[in-house]
């Protein structure tokens, strides 16, 4: 078991190599720069000229080989992409070449929000999700099972800003039951230590604070929430299918066992399996940030941080806040795969 | 628990508190850095707690003492002396003086300064107004003395009558010197924040989530009106104005103008405007692109797009058919006309430059909103519809903003759209701003005779230090580019502005919103 996640975390290295190479390459690809964007619609070209060579852009990409006449190896490596990888992989994120703040420090800042989010988004998936998805296989072909999966088709195809919009309008704006801005009121005095507000909260036994900051969490969540729901619904509910029509519960009920547990013990547990997988992929999608939830909810996430980066091409937040995602996701990955075991117990990790 | 429950008491006692005094704003995001910033979401968070030398009247664009009470310049307008306010201190105890004004300057203009931060921060917005930094070419500012503890004078490189505007412009707060020095290049980060004169103090900013200011009780002038103001970033308009209907914004500024109805038929909101604001869109020619060097085919183009009826359209009472490159409400405007909907003298004009069939040509269309086009592409396709109508066939086209803003200079664009909102306001900031020497080459193409003429025009009238023949030079050269139209103007927009009803003093002026909020109350 050990020498596995030992295997599988040293397997994080080739990964990482490789996201940091695309996601140094792609922003540069597509063209565009920070400079031009810092200089606005007015800039001189001479403005904008001492730009790039102070923000570093006028060095090579990736070796230096003047740098290399000049002084040596140290030199080879005065680029743009070793200083990044270099930096990175001393834990040094960089620094927005927009707002001065340390990469690391913007995606500690925002990690919680998104991260809150992302649980009160999976609790609503997967609790609706799985007993909805059971209850449509067990009532295949009836108008249940049909209204079920008619709602889990409509939850993938709505446009989630959409949703969002009309969430606020019915119950911010016209009923006034929930609030939509944000995580907190904004005339609400906080600080939180660890930036996750309903911990905190809870903690510090700030009662009103703890009530405040799950009424924000609502909307967003049913919002992000719903993707993942109707992804599970119809995972859960094909699964199901298939395992129920397996000899083995077919047995099992000659055998006289009740339905019930024939459904929770023979059926469920070995339909979970590629649940799990599908409710680990969305978790891990969902903590990589959701821009439009976030961008609609003024949430203030790692999607939307990501996101704004790129349209002003700042570099050492996207190549840090995509490193930093892409790490979330493999490690949410290799959490799934050794839940496998516990659940499967034919599954073994050597 | 005892004392848990205590403080949780206290933490309500005093949010209940603070809701009634704290002012919600919306803008369209967070700060970028509150250190020489230059976008208007930084901006509107400095301004409240730094401010520039002078000030305007309260919903004007009229200038007013501030932390300069006098001033006054040689006759040739080239050595300029204000008389600083004795006795004012910044938020952190250090004083205001004549040496602190020259600190803030000589760090904005000399790009070798210490505390210019250079490799890591930049002034782009000093280049704006005062064309370059010391040293380079075109640079205006020669030397700040500090000549007693309250008078300071600087000196340029070139007469300038209007020089007390330029140090209006928002990007010219005072701050501490101590503050930067202590600070070093985190200056203006959320950790950090500003130390000015202003209002407002800054109290915290939670990255990606808001920025909080509170009232300055030792400020020098009258007291601000709330206790404390939040700014939250929400980057959707129509999304600002949900949460301003839901009461949570007190608020919100640059709404679209697609909600002027909603704005104004809801009894919870008043709309906050300044009447004619200095901003304009417009469309460039540039002439690298056949037949775009030919004037006929740019007038033509004139003739063929129906203005008003796009003005109607995407604007509504937001908005009006731009005529020339000054706006309404700043002096030298030669008062020429829009050129009329006329798609027969269109047909007539392309059949002269020898295009009786029209011809095939390329528009580009901003990928982003801006006040002066808050529907970029909607705009767009009016207006090559009624190309259409000539035989002009103009294929849409954009690309990603940061890119788009280095093509258009650089002659990729036959048509495309871009606008402009006032730095300061005078006529300077706007014609001299698309058509001066680099600008009219690069921008538009326009190097004949008579772009040279608006770009010495141009020169000449920013050098003049008396009024009257400023206003003429404006004038001709405005007269010039109507004729010959290198690019033609196309709407002088509002903004749409708005705050709850219980909200009073909220006057954004002709240059926008970024105003000071001391005089907002909260009922």
């Amino acid at each position: 078991m050990f020498a596995y996640v030992a295997r599988r975390v040293l397997g994080l290295i080739p990964v990482l190599f490789g996201v940091s190479l695309l996601v140094f390459t792609i922003p540069r690809v597509i063209g565009g720069d920070p400079a031009r964007v810092m200089v606005g619609e007015r800039g001189s070209q001479a403005t904008y000229e001492r730009l790039r060579e102070e923000l570093g852009l006028n060095k090579p990409l990736f070796f230096n080989l003047k740098g290399f006449d000049d002084r040596g190896l140290e030199g080879l490596f005065d680029s743009q992409y070793f200083d990044f990888a270099l930096g990175a992989i001393k834990g040094d994120l960089g620094q927005s070449l927009f707002t001065l703040t340390g990469v690391r420090q913007g995606l500690v800042a925002r990690f919680p929000a998104t991260f809150e989010l992302t649980i009160v988004a999976m609790i609503l998936a997967i609790g609706l999700g799985i007993p909805t998805g059971i209850l449509a296989a067990l009532r295949r072909g009836t108008a249940v099972d049909t209204a079920v999966m008619f709602i889990a088709l409509a939850g993938v195809s709505f446009p989630v800003f959409w949703l969002a919009i009309i969430m606020i309008y019915l119950f911010t704006v016209n009923l006034g039951w929930l609030p939509s801005l944000g995580r907190l009121d904004p005339t609400m005095i906080f600080h939180s230590r660890t930036g996750f507000y309903v911990l905190d909260a809870l903690l510090q036994g700030n009662w009103p604070v703890l009530k405040d900051a799950l009424r924000h969490l609502v909307l967003p969540g049913i919002a992000l929430g719903t993707i993942p729901l109707a992804i599970i619904v119809r995972m859960t509910r094909s699964s199901m299918l298939e395992v129920l029509g397996q000899d083995y519960i077919r047995t099992a009920r000659a055998k006289g066992v009740q339905w019930g547990s024939v459904v929770n013990k023979h059926a469920l547990r070995n339909a979970m399996l590629p649940v799990i997988t599908v409710v680990g992929l969305s978790f891990g999608q969902l903590l990589s940030g959701a821009i439009l939830t976030e961008t609609v909810f003024a949430w203030p996430g790692i999607g939307r941080y990501i996101y704004d980066a790129i349209g002003q091409r700042d570099y050492p937040i996207i190549q840090g806040g995509v490193l930093f995602v892409a790490t979330m996701f493999v490690l949410v990955n290799l959490f799934v795969d050794l839940s496998y075991a516990v659940i499967d117990p034919r599954i073994q990790y050597a | 628990m005892k004392r848990l429950t205590l403080i949780a008491a206290a933490v309500l006692a005093l949010s209940g508190l603070a809701a009634a005094q704290t002012l919600v704003y919306g803008e369209s995001g967070l700060p970028v850095n509150l250190d020489l910033p230059q976008d208007g979401n930084s901006l509107s968070v400095q301004y409240q707690v730094a401010e520039p030398l002078v000030l305007y009247k309260p919903g004007t664009t009229e200038i007013r003492p501030g932390l300069a009470t006098s001033w006054e310049a040689n006759d040739s307008a080239t050595v300029w002396t204000f008389h600083l306010r004795q006795g004012v201190t910044f938020q952190d105890g250090t004083p205001f003086n004549a040496e602190a004004v020259k600190f803030n300057f000589d760090r904005w203009n000399h790009r070798d300064n210490p505390y210019a931060f250079p490799g890591t921060k930049d002034m782009a917005a000093w280049t704006y107004i005062f064309g370059a930094f010391y040293g380079e070419s075109g640079y205006l500012l020669e030397k700040v003395d500090a000549v007693d503890d309250s008078t300071v004078r600087f000196t340029l490189t070139q007469p300038t009558g209007f020089f007390p505007t330029l140090l209006s412009s928002s990007y010219f707060g005072m701050q501490s010197p101590a503050a930067i020095k202590k600070a070093g290049a985190a200056y203006g980060t959320p950790s950090v924040g500003l130390v000015g004169t202003g209002p407002f103090k800054f109290q915290e900013w939670v990255e990606g989530d808001h920025v909080t200011l509170v009232r300055n009780d030792n400020y020098w002038g009258d007291k601000a009106g709330v206790e404390r103001i939040v700014f939250k970033g929400i980057e959707s308009a129509p999304t600002r104005l949900a949460q301003l209907e839901a009461g949570t914004l007190d608020i919100a500024v640059n709404l679209s103008p697609d909600d002027y109805k909603v704005v104004t038929g809801n009894q919870n909101l008043k709309q906050a405007s300044s009447g004619p604001e200095l901003s304009i869109g417009y469309v460039g020619f540039h002439q690298a692109n056949k037949p775009f060097d030919d004037v006929r085919v740019r007038q033509a183009v004139a003739y063929a797009v129906d203005q008003q009826a796009i003005v109607d359209a995407f604007y509504g009472p937001l908005g009006s058919v731009a005529t020339e490159f000054i706006p309404p409400g700043l002096m030298g405007r030669s008062d020429v006309k829009a050129y009329p909907y006329d798609p027969e003298k269109a047909k007539q004009l392309l059949a002269e430059a020898g295009y009786p069939n029209g011809f095939d040509t390329k528009f580009w269309y901003m990928p982003v909103s801006r006040p002066y086009y808050p529907a970029p592409k909607d705009v767009a396709e009016a207006f090559v519809g009624y190309l259409a109508d000539v035989g002009i066939n103009a294929q849409l086209n954009t690309e990603d903003w940061s890119i788009y803003l280095s093509d258009y200079d650089q002659g990729k664009f036959p048509m495309y759209m871009l606008g402009w909102n006032a730095d300061y306001p005078d006529p300077n900031n706007f014609i001299n701003t698309f058509f001066n020497a680099s600008e009219s080459v690069n921008g538009f193409g326009w190097s004949d005779a008579n772009g040279q003429k608006v770009v010495s025009l141009l020169s000449q009238a920013a050098q003049a230090s008396d009024q009257s023949t400023r206003e003429l030079d404006y004038e001709l050269a405005s007269t010039i580019i109507h004729d010959q139209i290198p690019a033609l103007p196309m709407v002088y927009p509002r903004s749409l502005n708005a705050t709850r009803t219980n909200i009073d003093g909220f006057l954004p002026n002709a240059m926008g919103t970024t105003v000071s909020l001391a005089t907002v109350t909260k009922k």
